[in-house]
C-alpha cells in the first residue's frame, strides 16, 4: 500500500461516519399535513394540538395531531395498518388508510415529488 | 494516437478491416470484463445499486498494466457489450451503468495525475468504486428518483461500494502479483496473460 492507498482508505472511513449521520439524522420537520379524503384534499398545519374526525368510506378516521406531528389514532378498516405507521413528523413521511380512502402526507417548505415515472 | 490508426479499404471482395495488436489487447480484456460483468447481473442483489462490482477488477489491472486510454476502452466496451447480452440496452439500468463507469473513469484519470508513486491497486480500486456509486447515485437521483429519501440509502451504498471496493483492490493485488510472477517464469508476458485468461 503507498501512501496515497492510506488517505484514499481514510478518506472513505471519515466520509462514511459522516454521512450516515448527515443523511440519517436532523430531518425537516413537518410544518402541515396534505389529508386525503377520497379525491378532496385539505391541508392543515401541524401547530396546534387537536383531533380531526374524518368520514371516510368505510366510516370515521380519527387523527390526532400533537407537538408538531400527526397519526391515525383510529379507522375502520381490518389491517390498521395506517395506525401501525405512528407518528409523522418529517416531510415527506406519509401514511394511509386505503380501505377508508384516507390518507395523511407530511409537508415541509418545499414539497416535492414523490416520484417520476417514464 | 502513437500508432497507426486502423483502416477500413473497400475492395471488389468486400471490406477488410486491419486491426492493431491494440485492438487485441482492448478485445480480449474487453470480452473478460464482459463476462465478469454478465455472470453477476445474474446474483440476486440485496438493495438495488449494490453489486460486487468485479468488473472493476479488470478495469484497475488494465489501468496499471496499459494505462488508463487502454482501460477507457475496456471499461466503455463493458458497459456497451454487456447491456446489449443482457438486454438492458438504453433502459434505466444501462443509464446508471453507464454514468458509474463515467464517474469512475473520471476519477481513474485524475489518479493517473497524482504526484510521487500515487495510488496503488487497493486505493485505485477504492476510490473507482466510490466514484461509481457516487455517479450512479445522481443519475437515479436526477433521473429517476427526484425524492430526497434516496439520500437515505446513501450511506447503506457507500458503505457497500467501500467493502466491495477494498475487496477488489485485493484481487487486482494478488493477481498482479501473479502476473509478475508468471512474467519473471518466461519472456513474454503477453503469452502469460492468455494463460490466464484461458486458465
Amino acid at each position: 500500500m503507498t501512501r496515497a492507498d492510506y488517505c484514499a482508505v481514510l478518506f472513505a472511513t471519515l466520509l462514511l461516519p459522516y454521512l450516515y449521520i448527515n443523511q440519517w439524522t436532523g430531518d425537516e420537520a413537518g410544518i402541515s399535513a396534505a389529508i386525503m379524503n377520497g379525491s378532496e384534499t385539505t391541508e392543515i398545519s401541524l401547530a396546534h394540538d387537536h383531533t380531526l374526525e374524518i368520514n371516510g368510506a368505510l366510516g370515521t378516521s380519527i387523527i390526532k395531531i400533537e407537538d408538531g406531528k400527526i397519526r391515525f389514532v383510529a379507522s375502520p378498516c381490518l389491517g390498521k395498518q395506517c395506525i401501525h405507521s405512528g407518528w409523522l413528523e418529517h416531510a415527506g413521511e406519509f401514511a394511509a388508510c386505503l380501505p377508508n380512502r384516507i390518507s395523511v402526507a407530511v409537508l415541509g417548505e418545499e414539497p416535492r415529488f414523490d416520484s417520476i415515472n417514464f | 494516437m502513437s500508432e497507426k490508426p486502423n483502416s477500413a479499404t473497400a475492395t471488389k471482395n468486400g471490406i477488410t478491416i486491419t486491426t492493431t495488436a491494440e485492438d487485441h489487447l482492448i478485445a480480449w480484456l474487453a470480452a473478460l470484463a464482459i463476462a465478469i460483468h454478465i455472470i453477476e447481473s445474474v446474483l440476486p442483489s440485496p438493495l438495488p445499486g449494490v453489486k460486487p462490482g468485479l468488473a472493476n477488477v479488470i478495469t484497475i489491472a488494465v489501468f496499471i498494466l496499459y494505462g488508463w486510454r487502454t482501460a477507457v476502452w475496456v471499461s466503455m466496451l463493458r458497459v456497451l457489450v454487456g447491456s446489449i447480452l443482457i438486454g438492458t440496452f438504453l433502459s434505466p439500468t444501462f443509464m446508471l451503468s453507464f454514468s458509474g463507469a463515467v464517474a469512475s473513469l473520471i476519477v481513474l484519470w485524475l489518479a493517473s495525475r497524482l504526484p510521487g508513486e500515487g495510488l496503488g491497486p487497493i486505493g485505485l480500486c477504492l476510490i473507482t468504486a466510490m466514484a461509481h456509486m457516487f455517479g450512479q447515485f445522481y443519475t437515479a437521483y436526477l433521473l429517476f428518483i427526484p425524492h430526497d429519501g434516496l439520500f437515505k440509502l446513501l450511506p447503506l451504498l457507500m458503505t457497500a461500494a467501500v467493502v466491495f471496493g477494498i475487496i477488489s483492490g485485493i484481487i487486482v493485488r494478488s493477481m498482479l502479483l501473479h502476473l509478475e510472477k508468471r512474467k519473471n517464469n518466461t519472456t513474454a508476458s503477453a503469452t502469460a496473460q492468455r494463460n490466464e485468461q484461458e486458465e
